[in-house]
């Protein structure tokens, strides 16, 4: 089988800058700007994924992962480098995003699916199948803020699993709801990712679940890649590296 | 400009969507509360009249027209004006989760006022049959100007958005100048009458919500055509402001994530 990518990352630079903001009170009384910080989070990584490939990122905190995950997703743009999709839709799947808490749970379908970049269409065909697998009953037709924390999530979880895109970018494994959804979901998500045609980048600190769901691991430490490459040979050198 | 319209083709739904949804929250609380789009601009409304014609004694003809015509123009652009310096923000669990225009977020934040306006405009239409305002053919340049209006207020409200995020007390500048601006744009006097020649034409040209008001105020209330001239200029403007804002927003809004 012939090999083909479905993200490249080249050289991949990411830098916050300036977090501090510009104050016009502030810079009339000092009359001078204020310093400008740059703390550089990704210093130029490149990596390939194959079309249908498990990418696990791991790492401790401030390491990077989540950033890298973010510019995959389109929401930071690269200070440097590039980062190529090959044309392929993308989502980070997150809990709840656009949510209008006063609308019921079938308006707020629509208000994210569209956020998401489905049409109307689309998020017609998939409604029946979201609502069922959400699994919260009459409160569907309720708005969302009567909603317990649970359902919340599951309903926003479902919303996510069931509309799908070519390339999934998971940060930390969901697990929502309670025992019987968590199955539920953990086995969708396992149907999800197992698709031979869906690419996924799952950041995580379980080890367990990257050991089991990931074909590849990237190490990330510091903002560079330390090592890259199954996880039999990456995840036995991060345990050790992170017991020191 | 292509890249504007795919992005544009693509999320107009959801702005529509969205800015349906929001309207709907607003009345979702209670049934009563869309009233409250009309009262609260009746009460502003009885308040000037009180002022103007107790207190200050005006003649103006079909003065409460006159004074719903202004309220309704200068409301439109305060809200949208105030919303664009904190838009980004206060999207802050969309933006940081998923990428959107952030420019979509203004046309949304636009469709809302909008549409409250237009309930406005219907009193204002209401008030004219009230008080025997006699149409004439002039009526019809109410759309013009209603576009001219929509296009400078999306432009400088598209440009605020960009500058609102690195200068985290513009909200506080902004809310100055927009009292400033409320006294300079004739909502409860007439400024071709009240304030002495030649400053009168030149604050009527140069403030768009005061030359808007009183192009209004023409149409509906005098039978006279806006000055086309001024009113095209506008129009530039207003396209300008938009390409302006559009522009700086493509460039720089991968990096308000970062920053909010």
């Amino acid at each position: 089988m012939k090999k083909e990518a479905a993200i490249t990352v080249k050289d991949l630079h990411i830098a916050y800058r300036g977090l501090k903001k510009f104050s016009i009170k502030r810079s009339l009384l000092k009359g001078k700007k204020s310093n400008i910080e740059i703390f550089e989070a990704v210093k130029g990584i490149s990596f390939e994924v194959e079309k249908g490939k498990i990418l696990g990122f791991i790492g401790k905190n401030g390491s990077g992962k989540s950033t890298t995950l973010r510019a995959l997703a389109g929401i930071f743009s690269p200070d440097k480098g590039s980062i190529d999709l090959h044309g392929n839709s993308v989502s980070l799947l997150s809990i709840g995003v656009g949510f209008q808490p006063k609308l019921t749970g079938r308006e707020n379908i629509y208000l994210a699916g569209m956020l998401l970049g489905f049409s109307e269409q689309q998020i017609k065909e998939k409604e029946e199948e979201i609502i069922s697998f959400a699994d919260i009953g009459e409160f569907i037709y309720k708005p969302v803020k009567t909603y317990s924390s649970g359902m919340y999530s599951k309903l926003a979880f479902a919303i996510t699993a069931v509309l799908e895109t070519d390339i999934m970018l998971i940060d930390e494994v969901l697990s929502v709801g309670d025992a019987t959804f968590k199955e539920k979901s953990y086995n969708k998500m396992h149907e999800l990712i197992s698709d031979a045609n869906r690419t996924v980048v799952i950041v995580s600190h379980s080890l367990s679940t990257i050991r089991e769901l990931c074909d590849e691991v990237l190490w990330l430490h510091e903002g560079n890649i330390k090592k890259i490459g199954t996880p039999d040979e990456v995840i036995p050198e991060y345990e050790t590296f992170m017991a020191n | 400009m292509k890249r504007f319209i795919e992005n544009t083709k693509r999320y107009f739904k959801y702005a529509v969507y969205s800015a349906r949804a929001d309207l709907k929250a607003e009345v979702a609380g209670s049934y009563l509360n869309w009233l409250w789009w009309i009262l609260d601009p009746m009460f502003f409304m009885m308040i000037y009249i009180f002022i103007a014609s107790v207190v200050f004694k005006t003649t103006e003809p079909y003065f409460p027209v006159f004074i719903f015509t202004g309220l309704t123009v200068w409301d439109y652009f305060n809200r949208n004006i105030n919303a664009s310096v904190k838009i980004v923000s206060a999207n802050r669990a969309i933006v940081t989760k998923i990428y959107i225009p952030k420019y979509i977020l203004v046309l949304q934040k636009s469709f809302v006022t909008f549409f409250k306006m237009l309930i406005s405009w219907g009193l204002v239409v209401i008030l004219m049959f009230l008080w025997k305002v006699p149409l004439t053919i002039h009526i019809l340049y109410f759309i013009p100007i209603l576009l001219v209006l929509y296009m400078v207020t999306f432009g400088i409200s598209l440009i605020l958005t960009h500058f609102g995020i690195f200068i985290e007390d513009l909200g506080n500048v902004v809310a100055l100048g927009l009292r400033l601006l409320f006294y300079l744009s004739g909502i409860f006097y007439n400024i071709v009458t009240r304030i002495p020649k030649p400053f009168n034409k030149i604050l009527l040209n140069c403030n768009p919500v005061a030359f808007i008001i009183n192009s209004f105020r023409d149409t509906l209330l005098y039978g006279k055509a806006p000055s086309f001239l001024v009113l095209g200029g506008w129009f530039m403007i207003g396209l300008v402001l938009i390409a302006i804002g559009i522009h700086i927003i493509h460039k720089y809004e991968n990096s308000y994530a970062k920053v909010i």
